[in-house]
């Protein structure tokens, strides 16, 4: 055995080890989690309607939540390969917004099918990323300042879309709806978790795919072209996933801000930029960082609640200045 | 070479991550077992054996006895106590501020945010909601529950006293219901009587100054208005309540504006400095907490607003 490979597996199983503790870490947060809440439980002996409150109200939402970090995450960290920039983010480029969009007209025009809102938000998450793209690309390339401006042109666009749509529906539905865009996840159901479950699983590992693409891509679309990449087809898969992962989240808990820029830079300070690792280890992080978030959320004002969106962003803002500020 | 390395590690990867979601799934096999078993149990203590119908036309299924309710608006807390039913009330939102007794009775956050994990720890066989505003998923969360959510929506003052009587009815309490009902429609119909001679009002109502709220055709306090003698010069718009521009408000130059009185709520706003009302000193307030809960304390809400009208009327 050579020098050089031992030194290959010394690092293989540093990240693995590095998995395996964030992994339980996780199960920890979630395990820490769901004997905190507005209602005291002790774990060992729960009478029905404890086990109720465990097993059917908090334990799903703390697994929607889970699942909604890990999803934007992941949509954050391939973004920011794809689109070689280390501001996009679901949330800033507007794709959120989209996909909120998307979920209110399913409430107004559908509300009776259940597989509207997620779909729909998908849509409008895909609608927004397409829009985005298409303003921010020139001949010349896309640069940072031209992706962020056409971010904000696109959020505030559908905001105003959003603003308008609130005011023509009833008083008490717009409060509960601006407490929503804000990112909520006090709506969690069983039946939303498998779905949301479903398309994170599913997002990561296609995600995790194309990291060796996305790897290349991050020196550049050409170089990433004479290495064989298929920029094209990349740009397309990294774009539809991601906008379903941002869709499913945003139609399980509104628009939770800051997690996919936040989560993805925080594991790339810790392990690198290697994509291969980037995108799965977000994933565990950015479902401990908002099961954490969700539980302050949840027992801060008991039996009060805030919007989890706030939480994200009040930790989020000031972690991502501080981060900016070190490099 | 690193080629390879990284492919080995992504592999693994791959493999420690299908087997997370695997134990994940599994885990939640297991809680979907012992939730089933569970669920069981809790319909033969509350065997419904009745059945009665809400203002979104739902059929609810109710046992012979409620003894434990969760109201979610302060107006359905009043009219609980006042049915004599207070003590079946197990939580109640942190706006139900009467009776004084109400204030000791377990808050479980407010009406638009409830904590469902507290509704379900109470073990209520029934849950009184105020609007349909409540998001349909907490309505579902509660039926798998199997408890009843029952959701009122009163429009004017004769859905007042239907949900009285549904009050009175869900707590086995008719007959005070009943007596309830007639007192305050002897109340109203004297009311109506000293004012049905008076010079009708143009009243502008207002709900908040800052932004400038006011209320429609489907508020209870339009109807409250033109049975004090006035007519709310906002009733053409069907909405419950709405935000109003001040160029229409201004333009509207009501003869009397009636505050519904709260801390923010204590002056007409400035766009009303030119109007009648405000030239002839015709402002009046009420305490919101009177005219705005549906309950039966909006008949003392009624008398006051007669009175500020028509003083000629009450002498």
């Amino acid at each position: 055995m050579t020098a050089d490979k031992i030194k290959k597996n010394k690092k293989f199983s540093a990240f693995l080890s590095l998995g395996v503790i964030l992994f339980l870490s996780l199960l920890l947060t979630i395990f820490i989690a769901s004997l905190l809440g507005s209602e005291k439980l002790s774990f060992f002996e729960l009478n029905e309607s404890q086990r109720a409150i465990l097993f059917d109200i908090r334990l799903p939402r703390i697994l929607v939540g889970a699942c909604v970090g890990a999803s934007l995450a992941v949509a954050g960290a391939s973004l920011q390969s794809l689109l070689r920039n280390p501001l996009a983010e679901p949330y800033l480029l507007g794709v959120s917004n989209g996909a909120a969009l998307g979920t209110m007209l399913a409430f107004a025009f559908f509300a009776q099918i259940e597989f509207a809102r997620p779909i729909m938000a998908f849509a409008g998450a895909s609608l927004a990323t397409f829009a985005v793209y298409q303003m921010a690309k020139s001949r010349a390339g896309m640069n940072t300042e031209r992706l962020v401006l056409s971010g904000v042109i696109v959020t505030t666009f559908l905001s105003s879309i959003i603003v308008l749509l609130t005011s023509l529906l009833d008083a008490a539905k717009l409060r509960s709806f601006t407490f929503w865009l804000l990112g909520d996840l006090s709506q969690a159901t069983k039946n939303g978790f498998y779905l949301t479950l479903l398309v994170a699983a599913l997002g990561t590992i296609i995600l995790s795919s194309q990291a060796k693409a996305l790897n290349l891509m991050m020196t550049g679309e050409r170089d990433a072209f004479d290495f064989g990449v298929e920029v094209k087809k990349t740009r397309l898969i990294v774009f539809g996933t991601a906008s379903a992962l941002v869709g499913i989240s945003v139609a399980a808990s509104g628009s939770v801000g800051y997690v996919g820029l936040i989560v993805p830079h925080l594991v790339r300070l810790a392990i690198g930029s290697d994509n291969r690792l980037v995108v799965p280890f977000s994933a565990i992080v950015g479902a401990i960082f908002v099961v954490l978030a969700d539980t302050i959320a949840r027992t801060a004002i008991a039996p009060r609640e805030l919007p989890v969106g706030a939480i994200t962003a009040l930790v989020g803002a000031p972690l991502f200045i501080y981060l900016l500020r070190r490099n | 070479m690193a080629q390879d390395f990284l492919g080995e590690l992504w592999v693994s990867a791959e493999k420690s991550f299908s087997q997370i979601f695997v134990v994940i799934g599994l885990l939640f096999c297991v809680f979907n077992f012992t939730n089933c078993k569970s669920e069981n149990s809790t319909t033969q203590i509350n065997l419904p054996t009745r059945e009665i119908t809400d203002d979104l036309s739902k059929q609810i299924k109710l046992p012979a006895q409620v003894e434990r309710a969760v109201s979610l608006a302060p107006n359905l807390t009043e009219i609980a106590f006042a049915v004599g039913a207070g003590d079946k009330l197990v939580g109640v939102t942190s706006y139900c501020d009467y009776p004084l007794e109400a204030q000791k009775i377990r808050r479980i956050g407010d009406t638009m945010n409830p904590n469902i994990e507290n509704i379900i720890a109470l073990k209520p066989q029934i849950v009184l909601v105020s609007t349909a505003s409540q998001i349909e998923t907490f309505t579902k969360t509660l039926d798998e529950q199997s408890i009843a959510v029952f959701v009122t929506n009163p429009n004017s003052l004769d859905d007042i006293y239907k949900s009285i009587f549904q009050i009175g009815e869900i707590f086995s309490r008719e007959e005070k219901a009943g007596q309830i009902v007639d007192e305050l429609k002897r109340r109203v119909a004297e009311v109506e009587v000293r004012t049905s001679t008076a010079k009708v009002e143009k009243v502008f109502l207002q709900i908040s100054k800052e932004s400038l709220f006011t209320v429609g055709k489907d508020s209870f306090i339009t109807d409250l208005i033109n049975r004090a003698g006035g007519i709310s010069i906002t009733s053409n718009i069907s909405m419950a309540y709405l935000p109003i521009s001040k160029e229409t408000a201004l333009a509207l130059n009501p003869d009397a504006i009636i505050l519904s009185d709260s801390e923010d709520n204590r002056e007409p706003s400035d766009v009303f400095k030119d109007s009648s009302a405000v030239k002839n000193g015709k402002v009046f307030r009420i305490n919101a907490d009177l005219i705005s809960r549906p309950g039966p304390r909006i008949v003392d809400g009624l008398e006051q607003m007669a009175r500020a009208l028509h003083p000629e009327s009450f002498k």
